[in-house]
């Protein structure tokens, strides 16, 4: 198992773009357009879409996104959004005023100043905490959407982020997560080294039970 | 066991070199020739265990599009002239990537090994303007024989001139080795299953004595 993070920004050289350069441009964002920071096009980018092979599970355990320009973050499952209105209708997830990225940074910007001045001395600390996790099963295909309200202006683009946090857990500790999954347990590498622990304590119970027989 | 910690600066050293040469490559924290330096690769011998339990570095942030160059904005100088680009990004867009042997710990969704963690997520210095969104859970294990680095990438000319300055461009690694019988011990937790940290080599260390008696 496996501590990952994953950062996306609007900064790019050229469009579907996969690692980063010293070339990379701020580029503008439209309102309320859902971009997926993996495969959106925008940004940098990875080569297929996130998704889970047979031996492993992932755990999201924290998503943020820049508390500028009404930005929220929302995560889908396959074709499933996770964050819901009450009334069961579609929204755009998580603000990043609620979880923002970075912690402490500002929640305005003043596109009209070109000086230190423009950006805001708020330091925006999170709201919102991810829990319980979100599990990401085997062979299930996640995409982290980015939207933001207001979107920049093309003029003096606000350069925004986009942060997820996650574990990988794989080969036998996928396994191991899937039988926490069915016992009801939360996954967690404490679980699942508690997990392995009571495995190992069975084993060595059995030899001894089978050794006092012979 | 001892914690310990390794601080690293680009610009500590007699002559502080020119950005431009390590903009958007790889450097060692260790032995990359750049900065504060040590002798050899940093390595665990056949009696020593690591756990790197935190890594950090210099933060970022976005900021405007025509945002001049050299503005400092919350401590953090936004970007240069590289190529005649004004990037907008204040701090030097870094990220820090652990390396076991041969194998980058870090991986995006698609498993390719990615620039680390970003500096932004994992601050260092932590300041208000600049905390942590990550925490290094579970702890990355150097076992007895390996061989392990910290590799710094940074996309942002954002330095005040052109030779790397103090505190402009930094890392911070906080790990504990376990060395003697607590290597052996933390071997032992791991084949357990046990998380090692110094609280479950001490409750091992216990559990031997009890026996004994």
């Amino acid at each position: 198992m496996r501590s990952q993070v994953y950062e996306w920004s609007n900064l790019q050289a050229n469009a579907n773009q996969l690692r980063r350069t010293t070339s990379d441009l701020p580029v503008a964002v439209v309102a309320n357009r859902e971009y997926d920071i993996f495969t959106g096009g925008l940004g940098n980018n990875i080569t297929k879409p996130a998704e889970t092979t047979a031996t492993q599970f992932i755990v999201i355990e924290d998503v943020a996104a820049s508390p500028l320009l009404g930005g929220a973050v929302q995560i889908r499952i396959n074709t499933t959004d996770y964050f819901q209105n009450p009334d069961v209708t579609d929204m755009s997830g998580i603000p990043g005023l609620a979880s923002p990225y970075p912690r402490g940074a500002p929640s305005s910007i003043d596109t009209a100043l070109a000086t230190a001045g423009a950006v805001g001395d708020q330091n925006i600390l999170k709201s919102f905490d991810l829990y319980p996790d979100v599990y990401v099963l085997p062979g299930q295909t996640f995409q982290i959407l980015y939207s933001s309200r207001d979107g920049t202006a093309t003029n003096s683009t606000v350069i925004v982020s986009c942060f997820l946090k996650y574990t990988l857990y794989d080969g036998p500790d996928a396994l191991i997560a899937n039988k926490l999954l069915e016992l009801g347990v939360t996954i967690n590498p404490n679980n699942v080294d508690w997990y392995k622990r009571s495995l190992i304590e069975q084993q060595q119970r059995s030899r001894a039970v089978a050794g006092g027989q012979a | 066991m001892r914690s310990q910690v390794y601080e690293w600066d680009a610009a500590r050293e007699t002559t502080p070199q020119l950005v431009a040469g390590y903009l958007g490559n790889r450097t060692s924290i260790f032995v990359g020739g750049l900065g504060n330096n040590i002798t050899k690769p940093a390595e665990t011998t056949a009696t020593e265990f690591v756990v790197i339990e935190d890594i950090a570095m210099t933060p970022s942030l976005g900021t405007l599009s025509t945002m001049p160059a050299t503005q400092t904005v919350r401590g953090l100088i936004t970007a240069g002239t590289t190529n005649g680009i004004l990037a907008g990004v204040a701090g030097p867009r870094g990220y820090v990537q652990v390396r076991i042997n041969t194998t980058d710990y870090f991986l995006d969704p698609d498993n390719i090994p990615n620039d680390g963690i970003p500096g932004a997520a994992s601050p260092y210095p932590r300041s208000i303007n600049f905390q942590p969104s990550f925490n290094l859970y579970p702890d990355v294990y150097v076992l007895p024989g390996q061989v392990w680095d910290a590799l710094v990438t940074f996309y942002c000319d954002s330095f005040a001139g052109t030779n790397f300055a103090a505190g402009e461009l930094q890392c911070f690694v906080k790990y504990t080795l376990y060395d003697g019988p607590d290597a052996l011990i933390a071997n032992k937790l791991l084949e357990m299953g046990i998380s090692i940290n110094p609280g479950n080599v001490d409750w091992y260390k216990r559990s031997l004595l009890q026996a004994q008696a």
